[in-house]
């Protein structure tokens, strides 16, 4: 289990995030929406550890995560952001390499992860092209691939990765692409959280959610259960109507359109 | 399935091979020429005797007292030299993620000479009289000092909880630089005639003041921190990545960092010291590196230091043969070579709207 509890963590006087509790179980997904500026990527950097000033206690395994070194927290959790821009002209094997910096790994146990993990994206057809020259849903998988070559191994202890609104520049085949591999590769004991913005397409593929807003979690428990209007309209100031898609057997929400003036006077 | 990595481990030695050899070649050619043109078979055999092969065969005593007393610590300098500047470069423009950085744009080279500067003029003269040794070794750490503490100021003032901003970078760079420029102008306006002339070929860069005594304390310097360097290839790769990601994969960016520009200023701030500045080197080589072959940084380290050595000796070559029996400074082609290529280098990044 990756757990924060009680963060609260603030930037000189404000409060970014206050007395947070949240877990992540293996071979689970688990979402966070909310509103733009609620504090979902600040807390996501609390639980990678790019902050450290904050207050309680993320702890990974059962184990404090202040007291992992870079390299070990490395073994345990990887981390996809929104855009990574690669500054030389690296191919996409080396990208994808890079995910194994912080293993032992033998060459041969690297190569042989990176062609599952590059089978699974879809990317092996392009490994030897320019990561530079590929489209933006190719680079997505690109790094996904890399995300998951960091955690691939199957160890004793379960691992993460978080994912930080992976899909905010994709077009809707690319977005479900990335969320239904995500939530596969739950089944190798890995366990996943996301920051996603469409709502929609969080409670299809969460197992868990949570509602964050104003740096407080409003809601959380089971995605179906806490997907209700109440929930979404307190966190997101917007009226919805939430309808049931007997095809993904799973709700979804349309807002409406008079609903913007809400958000105003949050 | 794993071919193609096999086949890449293969060229990046074969790259190195050749860039090996091929600085072999220039480094033998240009022993033999100068004022005396000595044969290459002569100072093959010297060489060879030098390293306790081939005693029995003669050879003229001429040859040997140039090759030994002059040509060969200089080409050892220029060698070692290049080396620095070239893996210097290589290894901060990883670091800051940026294909424009060379040493001097973040203050390197303009502490270390203000450093040498001011101790020429204000506490060099009565060291240098009585001791030669002494003042060869304060001289590289001086200059090591004042090249690490200018990069120091750089660095803090263009990072912001722990992140460091390039543009701030390099206009503070730019700052810290004219800060130099003006030190060392005040020294020069208190410099005596002679001290003018020393100063005015060091800042454009002389290797002719090579001796052994210079390298033995140099040296080691040069090459330890050169080949420390090459440990870091890996974890600069990963800063390819981006700061926050290189970290996602285990990489210790802080520690990275600050080791990184530690060896680099050493580095350079020796070398520095040695031959004043001599710019351009630490920008394209490893830029043509990237260029003709590919940016990771296990080929781009290494060959850096075989290219950069190359280039030094090729341009070394030049400025002792275009004007014999005098010599160009080395800066001066340095510069000639590497400016064009600079501005070549901007507008190609221009056009693929890198900057």
């Amino acid at each position: 289990m990756y757990s924060a509890s009680n963060i609260s963590y603030r930037v000189r006087d404000k409060v970014i995030l206050q007395n947070i509790h949240l877990n992540i179980e293996p071979g689970t997904f688990t979402a966070i929406v909310g509103p733009n500026g609620a504090g979902k990527s600040t807390l996501l950097k609390v639980m990678t550890q790019e902050h450290t000033h904050y207050l309680g206690e993320v702890t990974i395994n059962g184990k404090a995560a202040r007291s992992f070194t870079p390299r070990e927290l490395s073994w345990v959790r990887a981390v996809l952001p929104q855009i990574t821009t690669v500054q030389f002209t690296f191919s996409v094997e080396q990208i994808v390499m890079l995910g194994r910096h912080g293993h032992h790994s033998t060459k041969k146990e690297n190569a042989d992860i990176l062609e599952e993990v590059m089978e699974l994206t879809g990317i092996a057809a392009f490994r030897e092209r320019n990561f530079l020259t590929l489209s933006g849903g190719e680079q997505q998988r690109v790094q996904l691939a890399r995300v998951l070559a960091q955690v691939w191994e199957e160890t004793v202890y379960p691992r993460y990765i978080l994912l930080d609104e992976p899909t905010s520049s994709l077009d809707i085949a690319q977005q479900q692409l990335i969320f239904s591999l995500a939530k596969k590769v739950c089944e190798r004991n890995i366990g996943v959280m996301a920051i996603i913005h469409d709502l929609n397409q969080a409670v299809q593929f969460a197992d868990h959610l949570y509602f964050l807003r104003n740096g407080n979690i409003v809601a959380s428990g089971d995605a179906q259960q806490v997907f209700t209007k109440s929930n979404i309209e307190e966190t997101f100031c917007c009226r919805v109507n939430v309808y049931h898609d007997p095809c993904n057997n799973c709700p979804y929400i349309i807002p409406e359109r008079t609903a913007s003036h809400l958000a105003i006077n949050k | 399935m794993n071919l193609a990595l096999t086949i890449r481990d293969y060229r990046t030695t074969f790259i190195l091979t050749g860039l090996g050899l091929s600085l072999f070649a220039v480094v033998l050619f240009s022993l033999t020429i100068g004022a005396v043109s000595i044969p290459v078979k002569d100072v093959a055999v010297i060489i060879l005797q030098k390293i306790g092969l081939f005693k029995s065969i003669e050879v003229d005593g001429m040859y040997e007292i140039v090759l030994s007393t002059i040509r060969i610590p200089r080409i050892i300098m220029t060698i070692l030299i290049g080396a620095s500047l070239g893996i210097s470069g290589a290894a901060l423009q990883g670091l800051f993620r940026n294909p424009l950085v060379e040493p001097s744009l973040i203050g390197v080279s303009g502490g270390s000479a203000s450093a040498v500067v001011l101790f020429i003029v204000f506490g060099g003269p009565a060291v240098m009289d009585v001791t030669g040794w002494i003042y060869n070794a304060i001289l590289p750490l001086l200059a090591f000092a004042g090249g690490l503490l200018a990069t120091f100021i750089v660095l803090r003032l263009s990072s912001q909880s722990g992140r460091t901003n390039i543009a701030v970078l390099v206009l503070t760079g730019v700052a810290i630089n004219a800060l130099a420029g003006a030190i060392i102008g005040l020294s020069i306006f208190y410099a005596d005639e002679n001290q003018l002339r020393t100063f005015t070929f060091w800042t454009l860069g002389d290797l002719g003041g090579a001796s052994w005594s210079k390298l033995m304390i140099a040296s080691p310097l040069l090459i330890s921190s050169s080949l420390g360097l090459i440990f870091f290839s890996s974890s600069l790769n990963a800063l390819a990545l981006g700061e926050a990601e290189a970290y996602h994969v285990g990489v210790n960016v802080e520690q990275t960092k600050r080791i990184v520009i530690f060896l680099a200023a050493l580095s350079v701030g020796v070398s520095v010291s040695l031959a004043g500045m001599i710019g351009f080197i630490g920008l394209i080589v490893p830029h043509v590196i990237r260029v003709s072959f590919y940016a990771d940084n296990k080929l781009v380290l290494p060959a850096s230091i075989l290219g950069g050595a190359l280039l030094l000796v090729l341009a070394d070559v030049i400025a002792r043969t275009i004007v014999t029996p005098s010599e160009l400074p080395i800066g001066v082609v340095t510069a000639l070579i590497g400016a064009p290529f600079f501005i070549g280098l901007l507008l190609n990044a221009k056009t693929k709207n890198e900057l």
